[in-house]
């Protein structure tokens, strides 16, 4: 009885969902939200190369929402709205709410953290809206693709 | 430096007895200094000062090399630092401190502090000093990070540069232009051995163009104005990127406006130089997100009319419309199209009077200020119908600098000072092609103030204290900023990677400098009711 189930476990690997009787995060994907929610950005973005399924979980923006909204206290519905509109929840935090975080993260007080996000919406709106300019505009100079309104937020890198 | 008393060395042998560290089998010197020697050092009293010139320059040699240093402190061999004198005297060999006579530039890159030098050397002096070749820097990143340390002469010539620039400056005013001419040349030629990368020789050099533009082209000055309006949007929207002063004065600007539109359903705004109306996304992000909804919004922009038949401000009309929607702010544009702020009628805006009305002026005013002082000057002018349209704000951002004195030397002097510290601010911008353009922006700025007169001359600008005085006189009273906007202003500050810009407040406004000189100031105000109006307060 032993022996039968040993090589079953080798001979099914780790998807066969149902002679196995681990636990598998995948089967409780309940729990892997649950996990994933409390990861910082750059941890999301790696689990989101684990598998499909990950992927797909960590694309979802609402787990990005709560990461930028993640010390705050719970802002009115109205925000997500406008967020949504101008490029959503993983593109505010990584192009405006992460830099902004580490650069004050070295003056930090404790009364900014709402400020903060207050901040960073506020850049993320013109970054739309500049790169807005871009699609519209036939043969001007002035846009560029890149988001250049908020190139002073990345760190001093040859550009 | 302690002075030492040449009397009291003479009573060394004894004081002499309170040195422990000298070794009593020495017969007991006469010139020894008994200070020193009481704190454990031997140095004759006659080599007093050269010890302490020597001491000197070792320091600077310390602070100017640290690698060296660091390499120093694991070197085990060292003279025994109480004969003072030769213990400086390795200790300076070692460093291969410059003879002052040498002309070579120190490349210091603060970030890998590493030492490269630049041109040769010429020693003067017999002992051979040690070149340090640590070249293992990106060429990028150094030609981006270079810091030029000043030896003496370099440092010489800097100061020549701006003594010759004041002296010009003066010929020009007395009408001395043959004098003016030659200085000119000359410090085109001084400009040679200055370093005209970053610091006092780029200033310079635009001062040099400005002033020679002067003097050759009279003060007509046409071309230093006339860049077209769409060139002078790119250099702007470049300027906005490169250096903080533009959003803190979009950034502070709004708070307040956000503030003074509280409990409206209905606001108007009116922007006195729209561009490429890089100020509206956030206010228009921020109403959408107040509290009780977003009001419906009117945008107003004034601008230059385009040449080629585009019509470049409803284009950016269309944009801010367009982002509005996305956001579900109501929102309604109109441009004004004038090449002049004083030919904008209070009609061509159309204010509704059941609106809250905010006027917005970024670096605009002082473009109205004519060099006399008549009666009906356009400033007046626009002031008074400005008050006439009763606007529950007035955001007002100038730069705060006096340059509408009306000699020409003053003027001069304060332009120098306040664009050296500006493009000092900009040293910071690592982002290419922004840094760039927005050198070319201040630089057409600089030609303005120093070239051009008279109707040419559209950059007066006047500090805070004179623009209170105004804008108190013409029935307006200020507006105190809060605490919103000055957090929100040091937060903005923070993320800029330069640590030397400073927000202050100042009775209600607030001004951004670097290093504590302010170089942008913003104020906010609200019209005074007429006295012989009805008493209705809004």
């Amino acid at each position: 009885m032993v022996e039968n189930h040993s090589r079953e476990d080798h001979e099914t690997g780790g998807e066969n969902k149902e002679k196995r009787p681990k636990f598998f995060i995948n089967d409780h994907v309940d729990i892997l939200i649950e996990i994933l929610e409390r990861l910082d950005g750059p941890s999301l973005c790696v689990a989101a190369s684990v598998c499909r399924l990950w992927c797909t979980i960590a694309r979802n923006d609402s787990l990005w929402e709560n990461l930028c909204f993640r010390h705050v206290s719970p802002p009115p519905s109205s925000v997500r709205s406008v967020v949504l509109a101008l490029g959503g929840y993983k593109r505010l935090y990584t192009g405006c709410v992460r830099p902004v975080r580490s650069r004050l993260g070295r003056v930090r007080r404790a009364t900014w953290a709402g400020d903060e996000v207050q901040l960073s919406l506020s850049l993320f709106c013109v970054d739309y809206y500049e790169r807005l300019g871009g699609s519209n505009s036939n043969g001007r100079l002035v846009e560029k693709s890149s988001p250049s309104s908020l190139m002073f937020l990345c760190k001093p890198v040859n550009v | 430096m302690l002075r030492y008393d040449s009397t009291s060395s003479s009573a060394g042998s004894s004081s002499g007895s309170l040195s422990s560290s000298s070794s009593s089998s020495k017969p007991p010197q006469q010139d020894i200094d008994g200070l020193l020697a009481g704190a454990g050092y031997k140095v004759r009293s006659s080599e007093l000062r050269q010890v302490a010139q020597r001491l000197e320059r070792l320091e600077t040699a310390m602070g100017n090399s640290p690698a060296d240093f660091s390499q120093l402190a694991s070197d085990a061999i060292l003279y025994n630092p109480s004969d003072l004198a030769c213990w400086v005297d390795s200790l300076l060999t070692e460093f291969a401190e410059p003879p002052p006579t040498c002309s070579s530039d120190f490349i210091v890159d603060p970030v890998n502090n590493q030492t490269v030098v630049n041109s040769a050397w010429t020693a003067a002096e017999p002992h051979t000093p040690q070149v340090h070749q640590n070249i293992t820097y990106d060429e990028q990143q150094s030609l981006d990070n270079q810091l030029t340390v000043v030896t003496a002469m370099e440092e010489d010539s800097g100061i020549r540069l701006v003594h010759m620039l004041m002296t010009c400056a003066e010929c020009v005013q007395s009408g001395d232009l043959s004098l003016a001419t030659s200085l000119i040349d000359d410090m085109q030629g001084l400009l040679t051995h200055v370093n005209t990368v970053c610091g006092i020789g780029k200033v310079a050099g635009h001062f040099i163009d400005a002033l020679s533009r002067r003097i050759f082209q009279g003060m007509g000055g046409g071309s230093v104005n006339g860049g077209s309006a769409f060139e002078n949007e790119i250099l702007y929207h470049h300027f906005y990127e490169a250096c903080p002063y533009l959003k803190f004065a979009h950034f502070t600007a709004n708070q307040a406006i956000l503030e003074a539109f509280d409990g409206h359903d209905c606001v108007h705004v009116v922007d006195f130089n729209l561009m490429h109306g890089l100020q509206w996304p956030a206010l228009i992000q921020a109403l959408a997100l107040r509290p009780g909804g977003p009001p419906l919004l009117r945008l107003t922009g004034i601008g230059p009319p385009s040449p080629d038949g585009r019509d470049s401000l409803r284009e950016i009309g269309l944009r801010l419309a367009e982002l509005a929607r996305s956001v579900n702010v109501r929102f309604a544009f109109r441009g004004v199209a004038a090449s002049r702020l004083e030919d904008v009628k209070p009609w061509m805006l159309q204010v509704n009077p059941k609106e809250a009305v905010a006027v917005n002026s970024i670096m605009q005013l002082h473009r109205l200020l004519g060099c006399e002082q008549t009666r009906n000057s356009p400033i007046d002018t626009v002031l008074s119908w400005i008050r006439g349209l009763n606007p529950k704000i007035m955001t007002v951002v100038e730069q705060e600098a006096n340059h509408n004195q009306p000699g020409f030397l003053d003027r001069f002097t304060e332009a120098l000072y306040y664009y050296s510290t500006m493009f000092d601010s900009l040293e910071a911008c690592r982002i290419q092609p922004e840094k760039a353009l927005a050198e070319i922006y201040i630089q057409r700025e600089i030609g303005n103030v120093v070239s051009c007169e008279g109707s040419a001359r559209v950059e007066r600008h006047e500090p805070l204290a004179k623009w209170r005085r105004r804008l108190s006189g013409a029935g307006f009273r200020a507006l105190r900023l809060g605490s919103n906007a000055f957090k929100q202003a040091s937060m903005l500050l923070t993320l800029f990677s330069a640590e030397g810009y400073s927000v202050e407040e100042n009775e209600g406004c607030l001004s951004l400098g670097w290093h504590s000189s302010p170089l942008i100031a913003a104020s906010a105000w609200q019209a005074v009711p007429a006295w012989d109006n009805h008493m209705s307060s809004s």
